[in-house]
C-alpha cells in the first residue's frame, strides 16, 4: 500500500507521451478486452483512456502513477461502456443482443495458433463471470496485483476483493472445464 | 477427506498457473499506437487553434477597453479643462464687477463732496 501511494513524492517525472502509449497500449487494450469481451469496443475505449492519458499527463507524477491511473481509468471507462451495453440490451430486448453477442464472439480471433485452449477462450469466459469478479481476476492474473492493490485500484474492501477472488477463480474454472470439454468435443 | 482438500488445492494452484499463462497481455491491434497518436494531434491543433481564438479576442477587448479608456480620459480632461475656462471667466467677471463698483463709488464720493461744498456756500 505504501509503494502505491509513494508516486506522490516524485516530482522529477517528464513523461513522454508516445513512449507511454507504446509502453501501456497493450495492458489498457487487454484489460478493456478482457472486461468487456468485446475486441471492438475494447479498442474503442483503450483509444479513449489513452487520449484521456494525454489530457491528465501533468496531473501524473511517476510511471507508477502513470500505471495505475490508466488501470483505474479503463476500469471505470469499461463499467460505463457496460452499463450503456445494458440499457442498449433492454431496450433491444435482451434475445436479440445476445445473438448479436454470441455471432460477435464467434467471429473473434482467438490468438496465436500456439496458445493453450484457455488462453484462447479466456475473453469468452471471463464475459461469462460478474462483473466485480472479473475485475478482480484480471487484475489479479493479468496485472499481477497483489489482493491489496486490487481493492486500492477498485476501492473495494480487501475482503471483497478476497472473495471475489475467490469465488471468481472457482466460477472460472467451472465454465472452463464445460466449455472446454465442449469445445474438445465439437473439434 | 484430506487427501481430496489436497487434491483439489493442487488443482486449483495448476489452474491458476494456466490462467496466468493465459492471461499475459493482448498485443494491441495493429495501428492503434498511430490513431491515437494521430487523434491526440487533432486535439492539440484544435486546442491550439482555440487557443489562438482566444488569444485574439482577449487581445482585442484588451485594445477596446485601452481605446475606450483613452477616450473617456480625453472627454474627462476637456470637461476638467471647460470648467477651468469657465472658472477664469466667472473670475474675470467678478473682477470687471469690483473695478466699476469701486469707481462708481468714487464717483458717488465726488458727487457728495460737490454737493456738501455747494451747500455751505449757499449757507454763507
Amino acid at each position: 500500500m505504501r509503494e502505491l501511494l509513494s508516486w506522490q513524492d516524485k516530482t522529477s517525472w517528464r513523461p513522454d507521451f508516445e513512449q507511454l502509449v507504446e509502453e501501456h497500449q497493450s495492458m489498457v487494450f487487454s484489460l478493456a478486452w478482457r472486461m468487456t469481451g468485446d475486441r471492438g469496443l475494447a479498442e474503442e475505449l483503450a483509444q479513449d483512456v489513452l487520449l484521456e492519458l494525454d489530457r491528465n499527463l501533468r496531473k501524473l507524477s511517476s510511471a507508477e502513477h502513470a500505471r495505475f491511473w490508466l488501470r483505474q481509468v479503463t476500469l471505470h471507462r469499461v463499467a460505463d461502456a457496460l452499463r450503456r451495453r445494458r440499457t442498449n440490451a433492454a431496450s433491444l430486448g435482451a434475445d436479440l443482443w445476445e445473438e448479436l453477442e454470441e455471432r460477435h464472439v464467434l467471429v473473434e480471433p482467438f490468438g496465436l495458433e500456439d496458445e493453450s485452449p484457455l488462453g484462447r477462450r479466456i475473453e469468452e469466459l471471463l464475459a461469462t463471470l460478474p462483473e466485480g469478479q472479473r475485475a478482480a481476476l484480471v487484475l489479479r492474473y493479468q496485472e499481477d496485483l497483489t489482493p491489496e492493490e486490487i481493492a486500492v485500484t477498485l476501492k473495494s474492501p480487501l475482503a471483497t476483493v478476497k472473495s471475489q477472488l475467490q469465488r471468481g477463480l472457482k466460477l472460472l474454472r467451472l465454465r472452463a472445464s464445460q466449455s472446454l470439454k465442449e469445445y474438445v468435443r465439437g473439434a | 477427506m484430506e487427501h481430496n482438500d489436497v487434491g483439489n488445492e493442487k488443482e486449483m494452484a495448476e489452474f491458476e498457473r494456466k490462467l496466468r499463462i493465459a492471461m499475459q497481455h493482448r498485443a494491441a491491434p495493429v495501428g492503434m499506437k498511430q490513431r491515437v497518436m494521430a487523434r491526440a494531434r487533432e486535439r492539440r491543433q484544435v486546442r491550439h487553434g482555440r487557443g489562438w481564438m482566444l488569444q485574439r479576442i482577449a487581445a482585442s477587448a484588451l485594445l477596446a477597453a485601452v481605446f475606450g479608456g483613452v477616450a473617456v480620459y480625453h472627454q474627462v480632461q476637456e470637461r476638467a479643462e471647460e470648467r477651468r475656462k469657465g472658472e477664469e471667466a466667472r473670475e474675470q467677471v467678478m473682477t470687471a464687477f469690483r473695478i466699476t463698483q469701486k469707481t462708481l463709488d468714487r464717483v458717488q464720493e465726488r458727487l457728495d463732496d460737490d454737493s456738501r461744498v455747494k451747500f455751505q456756500i449757499y449757507n454763507r
